[in-house]
């Protein structure tokens, strides 16, 4: 078995084998017509839910939503799972265990980041402990936006995923691989320290704002002008 | 605070007045206060939590401590002390009087970097075991980078 892992192509090394047999091509991609149906709608789910994606994650997969009828439902080990749905914050502490866990699942499999917190680090996303989106580490093949998604969003979501999968087997699926716009995605919201183009200004007002207060837990009234709000 | 405990901070400490927010205790007595504060029926630890003060040209490098205890029952009360310390110094830990005690005073020995002496087991307890400093300082930078994932 071999995973391209920049285009997640699933390529069968039979494959090759069997192709040289005359006649046998017409057999095999009806064969793979239906393996692509079976592993698009039996896509079991192992949920990495970290903090309140999480919560929304199990209303999707209660019987009021009905994630069911898709073929699509939690196991609580990812060795018998084909997707990953990366549901929450994920902290600098969680990265090494959500990578760990992504390889103890089986090829083929496919990772979901289920809102902004595993799409960027959302608001979190300058945090000193929080990681900034889990395709800093892991390959996500569909993201599905929101704080949190609504589960009608999830259903989307997998549904994009279901699309993948079939246009991917059938090899006619082509990645958006822009250098620019993945590049724009993961450069933080507010320059680091050690960023060349970091506003001084920036540091200045961050260490003013630290040093403002006093240990009698009183904080120094800040002049008219100095407010950020008027 | 209620009135018992406001006596014993006046007599232990030589206070005229108790300040709402609870009065400064010097290190090495806090484990005879909160020991006596248990007698008297003190048996829940609420909070410890440190802040960081920088220094600047009025004041050196300093850290505060506020404990937080309660009288559990009808009527219950809340007292509560501080303790400052230079940023060379270390407090008693109180891990032996609350068994509570033990992973808050870890918590804050993890993102403040206090010292609790004698506490049996001080290693961090949120953040990756191998992490550099103690992020709830003032002069730690809140984008600081943190390889490989950061
Ligand atoms: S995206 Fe919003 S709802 Fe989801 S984990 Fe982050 S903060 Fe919570």
């Amino acid at each position: 078995m071999a995973v391209d892992e920049t285009s997640r192509t699933f390529v069968h090394p039979l494959y090759g084998w069997l192709e040289k047999i005359p006649g046998l091509s017409v057999g095999l991609t009806t064969a793979d017509a239906v393996l692509s149906w079976g592993l698009e709608h039996s896509l079991w789910v192992f949920p990495m839910a970290t903090s309140c994606c999480g919560i929304e994650f199990m209303a999707t997969m209660t019987s009021r939503f009905d994630m069911d009828q898709f073929g699509t439902f939690t196991r609580p080990t990812p060795r018998q799972c084909d997707v990953m749905v990366v549901a929450g914050t994920i902290t600098v502490k969680m990265a090494p265990r959500v990578k760990r866990l992504w390889d103890m699942m089986p090829e083929p499999r496919w990772c979901v980041a289920m809102g902004s917190c595993a799409i960027s680090g959302d608001f979190y996303r300058n945090l000193y402990a929080v990681v900034p989106g889990v395709d800093t580490f892991i390959p996500v093949d569909v993201y599905v936006p929101g704080c949190p998604p609504a589960p009608d969003h999830v259903h989307a979501g997998m549904h994009v995923l279901m699309e993948k999968i079939r246009q991917v087997r059938k090899g006619t699926f082509r990645p958006n691989a822009d250098p620019a716009a993945r590049e724009g995605l993961l450069r933080p919201s507010i320059p680091r320290i050690g960023d060349p183009d970091r506003d001084p200004a920036l540091s200045r007002a961050q260490a003013e704002a630290a040093f403002r207060m006093d240990p009698g837990c009183q904080v120094t009234p800040r002049s008219e002008d100095e407010r950020d709000v008027p | 605070m209620p009135d018992d405990v406001l006596a014993l901070f006046r007599t232990r400490l030589g206070l005229e007045e108790v300040p709402p927010e609870g009065p400064f205790v010097p290190p090495e007595t806090l484990p005879d206060i909160v020991a006596a504060l248990k007698e008297m029926g003190f048996l829940l630890f609420l909070y410890c939590a440190a802040t960081h003060w920088p220094a600047t040209e009025n004041r050196p490098e300093a850290f505060t401590v506020a404990y937080g205890l309660r009288r559990p029952g009808p009527g219950s009360s809340t007292a509560r002390l501080r303790v400052r310390i230079p940023a060379d110094g270390s407090i008693p830990t109180l891990s032996g009087l609350f068994a509570g005690a033990d992973w808050q005073e870890r918590e804050q020995y993890d993102l403040v970097g206090i010292h609790f002496e004698g506490h049996p087991d001080l290693r961090r307890l949120m953040l990756p075991e191998d992490w550099e400093g103690h992020p709830l300082r003032k002069d730690y930078a809140i984008d600081t980078h943190h390889f490989p994932w950061r």
